[in-house]
């Protein structure tokens, strides 16, 4: 009696059990909040379509490089995946993503794609993810506020000193964020792009490539150069020296939600961004009309340093792309999902309603889109443009140089930062691996 | 022993290893883990990229970086600080003062302020995370019911009083438990040895001290095992709210892991920090296990 019992419980309990363990969608997929606009869309006409259920997972843009990295190497990510660029050729070169070459061939709008994008997302000659947009980096500014410290507008620096000068007045005139360049290991690659990429590209003469982290030809990292720093002076300066901008904005629970607080408030001067924050110093996904965006914030291109022979503006674009994963279950159907958020009605509205830069040319060559007055400077911008060192090694070169700008606003001297940084880079790659200029 | 068991279990041998099987498949899993930690401690294995895939044997390399690299000291001397205030001194103090205090006191009081304390303790971390942030902001709470009216400019509290601001955060949300396990342990004591003090004369302060504090004297111990341990390792809250900043100020050995782990992708070198919180975290557990014992 005892026995049966027992035997009928652990059946009743295996039953549970698997009744809890939900019943595997076809297709899974993960994206970060700030681009629901452009998938969710295409995540319902891939439904509609095919009968197959999507399972979304729809997460806060706030640590996002850092979860699909551990998804994939984990091998609990989804079947389809949103990803910086950056990220595509380590993640290919570690095995994670499936090889798209096959799959776009058979699909009529991959013509369209701009080969140079492209090679963002390739490894080793093949296409690893579809980009979704690509940018451009600028200094937005607040127009109230400059107002109030009495800066002429339209803002056009032509030197750091120019823009240490108007954060100055703007401190003066009691701005709580003068000059917000992000800096710190919580921005992640924001400190590295935004922040440091910018400055270091106008920061000496661009030969070579004195003004980068890696020298292209000879496959080195910088580990320390007069361009890298005069570029963490520069953040001396600003957090350290001449205290420009309080450090807490770099630190906050949710950092786009906290800058996009401060903008509310009146409480930015200067922040050192990109052109997708066009749409979302407001609502990635809803912004307001180009009046009431105008009537607010205003932008610049980051100068050069000033330094003899230094650029005048710097330039350097990103992007975001979707890939699939390697162990798919069912990879054409993932691909399917893939063109059905890139079909051409559904992915052309986004880029023009949210004022991305295109990656198409059916989109860019559209007439809606030559005609935004925004995208066509935001091109121009482009014309003189540059991309990450995107090889297998640049994440961890970015999270050092995320560290260093922390130590910074810790108080580091610059020469302790570049030992440091130094230092670390040797440990990571090996002493043949890094070099610098002198 | 066997005498004591239920005869139908002892002469089934399989159920009896059936039995076993959860706890023999958790006890595995721990040992996986942590033998997976401290083997990978001694190589150089990265989350992304080619050492992802082909590691290799480095020997005490990691370890060394430890001393010889900016950051595991100083983290460890954040988090030694964030232990001893938020959890030692704050909850463990706070807590016993709360529960000797209400031992006394009406129920109605008393249950009021147990539902306030408690609610720190059922919140989630990220929760409790973006209301302290709210809280502490240069226009939030703090500034503007108390800083401000006082006629002082408002204090940016995360940006001048990153550690402070963590520490009292982690008070506030973690003195339920030292509370209710203080208040349990003060409940086991008899009043009988309490009024026999009081008519030998004994104050207040005496009472707490020579009488009730060395009867729950392993509730002590236990409860600062515990507390220890779950502080030392704690995560969710400092890096949601400053993600170990601003620069390395909140930057404890859980968020230090984290970074050195996930975010510079050098797995190797974040298994020889977890050996080593390991070891660290050992020390502190034996220390409290001999508090523990019975004085001869």
């Amino acid at each position: 009696m005892l026995k049966k019992g027992f035997l009928t419980t652990v059946a009743a309990l295996s039953l549970v059990a698997a009744a809890a363990i939900p019943a595997r969608a076809e297709v899974t997929f993960m994206y970060a909040e700030w681009i629901s606009a452009l998938v969710e869309p295409g995540i319902k006409a891939f439904e509609e379509e095919t009968g197959e259920t999507v399972k979304a997972i729809k997460l806060p843009g706030q640590g996002y490089d850092q979860r699909i990295a551990l998804d994939l190497a984990a091998g609990t990510a989804a079947d389809v995946n949103l990803m910086d660029s950056f990220m595509v050729s380590e993640l290919a070169s570690s095995g994670y993503l499936e090889p798209l070459d096959d799959l776009l061939a058979g699909w009529d709008q991959y013509q369209y794609y701009l080969k140079g994008l492209l090679e963002v997302a390739s490894y080793q000659g093949h296409v690893y993810a579809l980009p979704t947009d690509t940018d451009v980096r600028m200094l937005w500014y607040d127009k109230s506020n400059f107002e109030k410290a009495g800066i002429a507008m339209p803002w056009e620096p032509k030197t750091w000193a120019d823009i240490l000068d108007a954060a100055q007045k703007l401190k003066d005139a009691g701005v709580q964020y003068p000059f917000q360049l992000p800096a710190g290991t919580k921005q992640a690659e924001a400190a590295t792009m935004q922040g440091v990429y910018m400055a270091l590209l106008g920061a000496d003469k661009p030969e070579g490539d004195r003004n980068r982290l890696l020298n292209r030809e000879t496959g080195q990292w910088i580990g320390d150069s007069p361009a890298l720093r005069r570029t963490f002076d520069l953040y001396h300066q600003v957090y350290v020296d001449k205290q420009l901008n309080p450090a807490d904005l770099n630190y906050a629970t949710d950092i786009g939600a906290a800058v996009r607080a401060a903008l509310a408030n009146d409480q930015l001067g200067i922040l050192a961004s990109g052109s997708w924050e066009d749409a979302c110093l407001w609502d990635c996904n809803n912004p307001p009309s180009r009046e009431d965006r105008d009537a607010q914030v205003g932008w610049t291109p980051w100068p050069g340093s000033g330094e003899p022979g230094a650029k005048t503006t710097t330039n350097i674009s990103g992007g975001w792309t979707i890939g699939i994963n390697a162990n798919a279950a069912d990879k054409d159907m993932a691909f399917k999902l893939v063109t059905s958020i890139f079909d051409e009605g559904n992915f052309k509205a986004w880029t023009l309603a949210n004022h991305r830069m295109a990656v198409r040319t059916d989109i860019s060559e559209s007439p809606e889109y030559t005609a935004d007055p925004f995208l066509a400077k935001a091109t121009a911008l482009a014309a003189d443009t540059t991309g990450r060192d995107t090889v297998p090694g640049y994440q961890t070169v970015s999270a050092l140089i995320q560290q260093a700008t922390a130590d910074i606003l810790d108080g580091a001297s610059v020469d302790d930062v570049i030992q440091e940084y130094h230092d670390a880079l040797v440990d990571e790659f090996g002493a043949d691996k890094v070099m610098t200029y002198e | 022993m066997k005498n004591q068991s239920n005869p139908w279990l002892t002469s089934n041998l399989f159920v009896l290893a059936l039995g076993m099987l959860p706890a023999a498949l958790l006890i595995g899993v721990l040992l996986y883990f942590t033998a997976w930690a401290f083997a990978f401690s001694f190589t150089d294995l990265a989350l992304v990229g080619r050492k992802s895939v082909e590691w290799s044997w480095v020997g005490l390399q990691n370890f060394e970086r430890l001393f010889t690299r900016k950051g595991f000291l100083d983290a460890l001397w954040t988090t030694v600080i964030f232990v001893f205030f938020s959890a030692i001194v704050g909850q463990s103090v706070l807590g016993f003062l709360l529960a000797a205090t209400l031992r006394g006191t009406r129920s109605g009081i008393r249950s009021v302020v147990e539902v306030c304390i408690m609610l720190g303790w059922l919140l989630p971390d990220i929760v409790a995370a973006f209301l302290w942030s709210a809280t502490t902001s240069q226009t939030g709470l703090i500034n503007a019911l108390i800083v401000v009216p006082l006629g002082f400019p408002p204090i940016n509290f995360i940006n001048d009083y990153a550690l402070p601001v963590v520490i009292v955060a982690n008070v506030w949300k973690g003195t339920a438990w030292s509370y209710l396990l203080f208040s349990a342990a003060l409940d086991s004591v008899s009043r009988e040895v309490i009024e026999a003090a009081k008519v030998d004369g004994a104050t207040p302060f005496q009472r707490i001290w020579l009488v009730m504090l060395p009867i729950i004297r392993p509730h002590i111990a236990t409860n600062m095992l515990f507390i220890t341990i779950w502080t030392f390792t704690y995560f969710p809250l400092i890096f949601a709210m400053t993600g170990g900043g601003p620069g390395r100020q909140t930057e404890t050995l859980a968020v230090f892991l984290y970074n050195q782990s996930f975010a510079r992708g050098n797995l190797g070198f974040g298994s020889a920090i977890s050996v080593a919180m390991l070891a660290i975290v050992g020390v502190l557990s034996i220390f409290y296990l001999r508090l523990l014992r019975e004085p001869k």
